[in-house]
């Protein structure tokens, strides 16, 4: 019998020829990797064959569910997508939230696994009747939102969509999956899906899962319910994540012109914050929120309500957060509200991930800067060369916008010359609005995280802002910091919670154990939670390590080694290869790794992988 | 190795105060706390505390190391090269500072360390200002400790037998004045003004809180409290904090889900984080990513 919250088992779909397996899930594997990111990890290492191409039909994408989803707890309705990374050529998760997330699980599945290729654009559907393709060819071109309101047209009641927009179908290598307008967004996981010819995957309901202790369950859901509506959260309530892009500029730390800079002048025309003098939501002049701000939304479960919907041109809208305006904004130099805002909207209908999107084009405008590729028109600052570029990238229209659709690591290979010391990308994941030079502890988060240059599996950056260590000096306490981090949101991604939840947690690994209890039955205690994130942050890497990762993988572009940054203080923030080498080299000794950055001999075997 | 460090010393007598000076009450927090921060903020680091042995200190700011003089009494050379003696390897040069100079301004320091980064032939950068030199608010190559430490044992305790035996860069009122921060902050050189008695605390102690610019991000302005940017006086990060009704911890921390940066650069969640005039502090939410 499967624990509390879980059904034991997983779904594996060949879309080839539609059969389908159950593979399944044993109760030490589910408490060695609990859902999500982890048991997606689980799932790679034993249905990804070694050396797998990720657009080829035998790699496998794994939609995979949580202990959480289903029950009250807030912001559980999340699930992670997957894959091995067609963008990096190593793993890659990501998570969103939805109502999707509920349906899928409820199909009666802790994960539903696609392999093969469909032989015509499809339509995977999985409910209590089994699995079953579907013709798409009348969805071709469509992009997620409207495929997904057209097949929910089709299907009726019931049924839950994750669908690809058209770059998805022509493999632009950082397309995204997204579901009632979110998105698992980065590492081309929707190239994946693509290749499979898969335009969507449909889900509805069909069974129920019981916990262990409801009433304990309820407790802990009326608890955390009112503890999310604190003073933890109230950033992402009132004004969402874009509350950073004025705070980040104030303290250098907003990467602007393929970080050239790390403050945009154009800043505050960008800023969630209204005016001074003009309260939330009444906006003021030149404030992005002041002047478009339409509404506040949550997602499935959830009791934050991080949404901020803003208006978009005539008749559209479009939920906005820092990094898709700093990716598309400062990073580009844009300071055009509402170009910043329609290039957003632009990558949600074709289906792009915004911060590869916003880093690969601009990397292309310094390479057109300074003459390394023939296109003068795209230029920094320029709102119709971003918009141009974008469009050009999702229909793969022309050559360059092909090129760039390979994303700034692999352009970068072909253009040449100096242009791969200056490409914003780790291990071919463009990164996050993060200015490393003034950010030391997120400069190893982001050096040495298994998905790639990535915020989200590495909360460094927290350490660095706390005031507890020295953010212009990376050392020992940045190391910890980093490792700290990471272990937390291996759990967190793996429940799943979302991370906006995080300041609510005291001691968080006791309180999720808490919540793991009763949930699943099982006698979990913080000490061992630990112990899972731990072990979920070594198999990603073992994973990588087996597809190919080799020690220069975990490096940042050079750019932000070589370069200084002078702050408005007077102070010089340089993170020099010295001081990147050592912090990386401590956190191979904590991780308990060689100097290499590989596992011991016999560490794969404590995993639990096979 | 880092540029440039810090050296304060602790383990004067303070007989005309009558009391330690390093325990000195300094808007809510002490005069040994204020300098040691100051210094801090105007340098790489480290920066090192020289106490008499067993001397009781007050709180320090994270990340201050302490020695013990191990010859107390000898005068301010032999502190000078107990301290600069503790940064050997660490730092290429120390801004040294006795403990009762209430009014040092980080541009100050910046402006003496310079002389001493920017010519490798000058040991030490040394004001002479309001009409004295100051040694106990000068720049010292690190290099410098064997010599300060033979002038101990030949008990030449005077400063002046250390310069006669390096080279000395001195800087007027003029020189000094003439660095547009110092022109703008510091104009009348109080950063070496310092405390002997307890009419000069008094004194001291009853001057306007220095001019500060604060701003808030994100959430922490509602209707009630303006954005900023707003001058205020506030001798702390938590005063500045008080100004704008920002919540304050009983700890002397700001509140869990607040943090400051002094001038975009230093971070800060300690209210008794000194502050200069011309500082600007963001208050921005500590919870700040996504």
């Amino acid at each position: 019998m499967a624990p509390g919250g879980y059904f034991g088992q997983a779904l594996v779909v060949d879309v080839t020829d539609g059969t389908s397996e159950i593979l399944p899930l044993s109760g030490a594997v589910l408490r060695a990797y609990l859902g999500g990111a982890g048991l997606g990890t689980w799932l790679l290492h034993r249905l990804g064959p070694p050396g797998v191409d990720p657009l080829g039909p035998q790699a496998p994408l794994a939609f995979v569910f949580s202990p959480l989803v289903g029950t009250p707890l807030t912001t559980s309705a999340k699930f992670a997508v997957v894959g091995k990374s067609p963008l990096t050529g190593m793993l890659t998760d990501a998570l969103a939230s939805s109502q999707f997330a509920i349906a899928g699980k409820l199909t009666g599945h802790d994960a539903i696994v696609i392999r093969g290729r469909s032989e015509r654009l499809s339509v995977l559907l999985v409910d209590g009747d089994g699995t079953r393709l579907r013709d798409a060819s009348h969805l071709a071109g469509m992009t997620a939102a409207d495929a997904d309101k057209k097949l929910r047209d089709e299907l009726g009641h019931g049924w839950r969509v994750a669908a690809i927009g058209p770059a998805g179908e022509i493999g632009v290598r950082y397309a995204t999956i997204s579901h009632d307008g979110r998105h698992a967004g980065r590492g081309g996981l929707g190239a994946i899906m693509g290749a499979k010819n898969l335009k969507a995957i449909a889900v509805r309901a069909a069974a129920k899962v019981a916990t262990a202790d409801p009433g304990a369950v309820l407790a802990a859901a009326r608890d955390l319910r009112a503890r999310s509506f604190g003073p933890a959260t109230e950033k992402y309530r009132e004004l969402g994540t874009l509350a950073n892009l004025l705070a980040f500029n104030a303290i250098s730390a907003l990467p602007t012109r393929n970080f050239q800079a790390a403050t945009f002048d154009g800043a505050p025309r960008l800023a969630g914050e209204p005016a001074d003098g003009a309260a939330a939501g009444e906006g003021g002049p030149g404030s992005i929120e002041g002047m478009r701000r339409v509404a506040r939304s949550s997602c499935a479960s959830c009791t934050i309500g991080c949404e901020h919907i803003y208006r978009v041109g005539r008749g559209k809208k479009a939920r906005v957060e820092y990094e898709n305006v700093f990716a598309l904004g400062p990073m580009c130099g844009v300071s055009d509200p509402e170009s910043v805002l329609a290039a957003s909207a632009r990558c949600d209908e074709l289906g792009i991930d915004t911060i590869s999107a916003g880093g690969t084009i601009a990397w292309a405008m310094e390479c057109a800067q300074r003459g390394l590729i023939d296109a003068p028109w795209l230029r920094f600052g320029d709102p119709a060369a971003l918009l141009r570029a974008l469009d050009e990238i999702g229909t793969r229209g022309t050559p360059l916008g092909s090129l760039l659709a390979e994303g700034s690591r692999s352009a970068s290979r072909t253009v040449g010359g100096a242009s791969g010391s200056f490409a914003p990308h780790v291990k071919g994941l463009e990164m996050p609005g993060y200015e490393p030079r003034t950010l030391h502890a997120m400069a190893l988060g982001l050096a040495v995280n298994a998905r790639g240059a990535d915020h989200n599996r590495s909360g460094a950056y927290e350490a660095d802002l706390s005031g507890d260590l020295e953010r212009l000096e990376g050392g020992d306490a940045h190391v910890a910091a980093a490792i700290e981090t990471e272990d937390r949101a291996a759990v967190m991604d793996s429940m799943i919670l979302c991370k906006f939840l995080r300041g609510v947690f005291t001691d968080p690994f006791a309180e999720w154990a808490a919540l793991l209890c009763g949930v699943t039955g099982w006698d979990v205690t913080g000490a061992e939670l630990h112990e899972t994130g731990r072990r979920i942050v070594m198999a990603k890497r073992v994973y990588n390590i087996r597809e190919g990762w080799q020690p220069e993988d975990d490096w940042l572009p050079d750019r932000l080694l070589r370069e200084p940054l002078t702050l408005p203080s007077g102070r010089v923030a340089a993170l020099t290869p010295e001081r990147l080498r050592a912090m990386i080299g401590a956190y191979y000794k904590s991780r308990g790794l060689d100097p290499q950055g590989r596992p011991q001999p016999g560490t794969a075997d404590g995993l639990s992988l096979a | 190795m880092t540029v440039s460090a810090g050296v304060v010393l602790a383990g004067g007598q303070s007989a005309r105060m009558g009391t330690p000076k390093a325990a000195l009450e300094w808007h809510g927090s002490t005069l040994l706390y204020r300098t040691v921060a100051i210094v801090a903020r105007a340098t790489c680091g480290p920066v090192v505390v020289v106490r008499a042995s067993r001397q009781e200190l007050p709180e320090l700011p994270k990340g201050t190391q302490v020695i013990d003089d191990p010859r107390p009494g000898k005068g301010p050379v032999q502190g000078i090269a107990a301290g600069l003696a503790a940064l050997e390897g660490h730092a290429e040069a120390a801004f040294i500072s006795s403990t009762d100079m209430p009014f040092l301004h980080p541009a100050f320091i910046r402006r003496v360390l310079r002389v001493v980064a920017a010519d490798a032939g000058t040991d030490v950068a040394l004001p002479v200002a309001r009409g004295y030199p100051q040694p106990l608010a000068a720049a010292y190559r690190v290099s410098l400790a064997a010599t300060a430490e033979r002038l101990v044992e030949q008990d030449r305790l005077r400063p002046a037998f250390l310069f006669s035996e390096c080279v000395t860069a001195r800087l007027d009122d003029a020189a000094l004045k003439a660095d547009p921060l110092i022109g703008a902050l510091d104009p009348d050189l109080d950063s070496v003004v310092n405390i002997n008695t307890p009419g000069d605390y008094q004194e001291a102690r009853a001057r306007l809180a220095p001019e500060v610019t604060v701003q808030l991000f994100g959430t922490l302005a509602t209707g009630d409290s303006p954005r900023g940017p707003l001058s205020v006086r506030a001798a702390t990060v938590g005063a500045a904090a008080s100004a704008v009704r920002l919540p304050f911890g009983r700890d002397g921390t700001l509140a869990r889900h607040v943090t400051a940066a002094l001038n975009g650069d230093q971070i800060t969640r300690d209210g008794a984080t000194p502050l200069a005039a011309g500082d600007t502090v963001y208050f921005m939410s500590a919870d700040a990513g996504g």
